[in-house]
């Protein structure tokens, strides 16, 4: 990893400490135990069943597709979502949960049509071309937050961060058993990650349907710079 | 029979002396023996909001003297009683008001939250016909929290229809001396307010406070608007 | 200090504002809209209190040990291979970026939404240098093309502007050709901005929290614009201010919640993206350098002071959204990029009292931004404590007021001196009264009855007739 710098630090952090009319803390702070939780209370003890409720209850409000389906008729559910948003090229992240849910049929089929590309790191700088010129982003929830209707997504060398941004419209495959009650599950997680030392992705996205804006007249637009469109299809026995 | 000292404020007993009257003969019919401590002028607040702190300190040290041998105080206005709630925080740390200021904070209420939450009173007897509309005033509302006891007490009036004022949490541009040192702006808040009164068709407007009043009241009357300012004291003592 | 909007007085500017209809007509929608989806994503929750007091524990605890957390931050920064710029002024701050902008002979910037930018004029630096700077949030894109004119709210900054007058913009300055319908409108911005993101040499962001366990910066927004401008350039600059900062992920979910529920009552926006250094080896987008600027410009100065609580702020403007005063003079008549009640205590704080002294009495301490505030800044209180120090040790309180207030400790001090005064009032005023009220006041008068009729003083004062009540032996009163 390149060797990254700091400038300026004791000065800065001197001032402070001056400025709070005390020696400068380096060491020795915890957090308190804060004396509110209202965040662990949110679908407190949900069956998953109830959790996708709410995730599929949230849909609308969040302007996305809400799709249900088995493990068995994803390849069905995906390849017609798909073709609800007009087909042309999909980009995919390199995960083998396409493979683990029987995707890889659709996936050649698309491939013989070259209407797929598969996220490559190998291929540098073109992955972006290509996802730029994609219709349809398709990628796994690594972990779904069902209060809000987020997917969050971990980048990595074979998952990247284009393939849920750049083309116009974009799919999420959520496993039932991601759905979480909302983001407290996550960042405690993420959190519990980043204590046991490992190292965490460099870009983690929580992604809660299309792009929007209301910064014209405050009239609400859906897809600005990211996705114009985006369907959830989340896989029951999975 | 409960004794109440009577914190009249300075702009009622120069200008509104109607609304003090009818505190005092609503209190009395209600059952207490009202008294006036003489010595009260004002409670700082116009010297305190624009920050003369030190200037409007003597002001309310005058007020914690005037009614240190008061059991009950109570005022027709919400914006100076939460004024006399400040005063155990203004006079922290000093070893000879400060003691005094709680006592005089811990037993001053506003008129409404008296009647309803000491008296124990809901229906006051009043009655009042017509169509009225209600101005909660900020302070009252915000910094007292007294919220639903006008309410409570309006609605018990035969004879009152009520109609809910529209954007009642925006203030009516008073703000003491922000009415006359950024007029322009006041002039805006209060136009959007009587705009709001006018929608509801109410005959009276009716609030608590009288600096509220008085600037809401200004600008009907100078519109040439027809409805009748009442503060809620005179609503209550009303009984046609 | 380039917080500053323009050079006009304050009377010139509030005038302007108020005389501007589209603007207030656009100001009191946005408020009513935004002031009950707040309401309403706070009553869903139903325990909202609760969530406040978190949030401002969070915030003090944060702020009382910032030297503690911005040391943990940036160490992990470093880990990552990040470079960390600690600038104590925006001078500083402008410097280090320009010498990353030449390191890298940079020519395109593209930026998302960041205040702090604004603040320490950014932009104007960097094209000092020749590089092209282009604002992709929309309602800064808008703004920016429209001759750099300066955001008026801090959540929604083209919020004063109209369909027809973007429309009109992008038609002259963008090669438009359709309608002002909103759809259109975006669309447009899409395609030309798609372009710059894809061209880009550095991308420039805010940070809304900082998370210190793990020297991760995050972005909250809805348009997808700051994932572009992360995931494309080569190069990404963070700029910070100093005091947005949590400890752990746990506490940067919970303000992320009271954010986003706050300014514009979503659970979540659309997207909340937490970025860690660079992109690790074998990744292909995500910056290859990253560095991070941390600013004080100020704010330490506040640190230890009575006014230390405005630094609990999210910038989620809330506070903006409930103003009646802002709701009628708008956002540029505060003269300075932060506006509403967080704008006028934060602006003198930073900017001065010279150039903001009115600031803190454009306000009826009405106590509507206190009350709507998530991390529980006593906003009111803190306008009223300028008022404070603007009277007591600035000096700088008009002559004839400092007199008035004088009068007026002395005779509230008195109830004898108070008699003589209120005897005194009815004769002078006579003169000006017309049956029972004065439509023509002296002095401090004439202010009011420019636009109200005032009361008379009545003949006889409350404690007169109390007197006379007392003294047909009906009822005591107390010496």
């Amino acid at each position: 990893m390149v060797n990254g710098s700091i400038q300026n630090r004791d000065s800065f952090l001197d001032n402070i400490a001056a400025n709070l009319k005390r020696s400068r803390r380096t060491s020795g702070v915890v957090k308190p135990q804060w004396k509110h939780a209202p965040q662990h209370e949110v679908y407190r003890n949900y069956s998953p069943d109830q959790l996708k409720k709410e995730l599929e209850n949230h849909c609308e409000r969040i302007h996305t597709r809400y799709v249900e389906t088995s493990s068995q008729h994803l390849p069905a559910a995906l390849e017609e979502a798909v073709a609800n948003y007009g087909n042309g090229l999909v980009c995919t992240w390199n995960d083998p949960r396409f493979s683990e849910y029987g995707l890889n049929p659709l996936m050649e089929k698309w491939e013989t049509s070259s209407s797929l590309h598969v996220w490559n790191s190998v291929k540098g700088d073109e992955n972006i071309k290509l996802a730029e010129q994609a219709n349809v982003g398709i990628t796994f929830s690594d972990l779904t937050l069902a209060e809000s209707g987020t997917v969050v997504l971990f980048s990595s060398a074979a998952k990247g961060r284009a393939v849920s941004l750049l083309p116009a419209t974009y799919i999420a495959i959520i496993p039932k058993s991601s759905i979480v009650p909302r983001m407290t599950q996550a960042a405690e997680m993420i959190h519990e990650k980043v204590e046991r030392g490992e190292t965490i992705a460099s870009c983690i996205n929580f992604i809660t349907g299309p792009s929007n804006s209301a910064d014209i007249e405050m009239n609400l637009v859906v897809g600005v710079h990211g996705p114009i469109q985006a369907t959830y299809i989340v896989v029951n026995d999975r | 029979m409960m004794k109440v000292s009577l914190f009249a404020t300075c702009l009622i007993d120069m200008f509104q002396t109607n609304v003090g009257k009818a505190t005092v003969e609503l209190l009395e019919r209600l059952g207490c023996e009202v008294d006036f401590p003489k010595n009260q002028v004002c409670c700082g607040q116009p010297a305190y909001n624009s920050g003369y702190v030190k200037e409007s300190k003597e002001a309310m040290k005058n007020m914690i003297k005037a009614f240190e041998h008061a059991e009950y105080v109570v005022s027709p206005s919400g914006s100076c009683v939460t004024m006399f709630k400040e005063y155990p925080h203004l006079f922290e740390g000093d070893a000879a008001w400060h003691e005094p200021a709680v006592k005089l904070a811990d037993k001053t209420y506003e008129l409404t939250d008296f009647i309803v939450n000491v008296l124990k009173v809901e229906d006051v007897g009043a009655s009042l016909n017509g169509k009225a509309t209600y101005h909660s005033s900020c302070h009252m509302t915000r910094l007292l929290n007294v919220k639903k006891e006008p309410f409570t007490l309006l609605n018990n009036v035969k004879g009152l229809e009520m109609e809910n004022l529209e954007n009642s949490h925006n203030c009516c541009g008073f703000g003491g001396t922000f009415s006359v040192k950024m007029g322009q702006i006041s002039e805006q808040m209060v136009d959007e307010k009587v705009g709001c009164i006018a929608k509801t068709n109410a005959e009276y407007l009716i609030g608590a406070d009288c600096g509220c009043l008085m600037n809401i009241g200004g600008r009907i009357e100078r519109k040439g608007q027809p409805v009748k300012v009442m503060h809620i004291a005179e609503v209550l003592n009303s009984r046609r | 200090m380039s917080m500053k909007i323009g050079n006009d007085q304050f009377k010139k500017r509030v005038d302007d504002g108020v005389n501007n209809a589209f603007m207030r007509f656009a100001v009191s929608g946005a408020q009513e809209r935004l002031r009950s989806r707040r309401l309403d994503a706070a009553e869903e929750l139903g325990n909202w209190e609760e969530w406040r007091a978190l949030g401002e524990e969070i915030r003090q605890h944060t702020l009382e040990n910032l030297d503690y957390y911005l040391e943990q931050l940036t160490d992990n920064v470093a880990k990552r291979g990040g470079h960390v710029f600690f600038a104590q002024t925006a001078e500083e701050a402008n410097e280090y970026i320009k010498n990353v902008a030449r390191q890298k002979q940079a020519k395109k910037v593209v930026k998302s939404k960041s205040m702090v930018t604004e603040e320490i004029h950014m932009n104007a630096a960097l094209e000092e240098l020749g590089c092209e700077v282009i604002e992709t949030d929309l309602g800064e894109y808008i703004l920016q093309v429209d001759d750099h004119d300066p955001p008026s709210h801090i959540v929604a900054p083209a919020l004063h502007k109209n369909k027809e007058q973007i429309r009109d913009v992008f038609q002259e300055k963008l090669s438009y050709k359709k309608t002002e319908k909103p759809e259109e409108l975006a669309l447009h911005a899409r395609e030309m901005l798609r372009k710059e993101f894809l061209s880009a040499d550095i991308g420039i962001t805010g940070c809304n929290f900082a998370i210190a366990e793990s020297g991760s910066i995050s972005l909250v927004t809805n348009e997808g614009n700051a994932r572009l401008t992360t995931a494309l350039p080569k190069t990404q600059i963070t700029v910070m201010g100093m005091e947005r900062i949590v400890p752990t992920f746990e506490e940067f979910e919970v303000l992320v919640s009271l954010l986003t529920r706050s300014a514009v009552g979503q659970r979540l926006t659309s997207y909340v993206t937490a970025l860690t250094g660079p992109r690790l080896p074998g990744e292909v987008d995500g910056p290859e350098e990253f560095h991070l600027v941390i600013v004080d410009n100020g704010r330490s100065a506040i640190l230890g002071t009575e006014f230390q609580s405005v630094l609990q702020c999210i910038r989620c403007a809330a506070c903006v959204n409930v103003c009646p005063v802002y709701r009628h003079i708008g956002g540029h008549s505060y003269g300075s990029i932060y506006s509403g009640p967080i704008g006028a205590v934060l602006s003198p704080l930073l900017g001065g009292y010279e150039d903001y002294k009115e600031l803190p009495y454009a306000s009826t301490l009405c106590a509507a931004c206190t009350d709507a505030c998530p991390v529980k800044i006593p906003l009111h209180e803190l306008l009223h404590k300028h008022r404070q120090r603007i009277v007591e040790k600035e000096g700088k309180a008009p002559i004839s007021e400092k007199l008035a207030m004088k009068a007026f400790g002395l005779g509230a001090a008195s109830s004898s001196l108070y008699t003589v005064g209120a005897k005194v009032a009815p004769a002078a005023l006579t003169p000006f009264m017309s049956g029972s009220s004065i439509s023509k006041g002296p002095g401090p008068l004439k202010a009011w009855t420019e636009s109200r009729e005032f009361p008379a003083p009545t003949k006889e004062r409350l404690r007169d007739w109390f007197d006379k009540r007392s003294d047909d032996g009906e009822r005591k009163h107390s010496k």
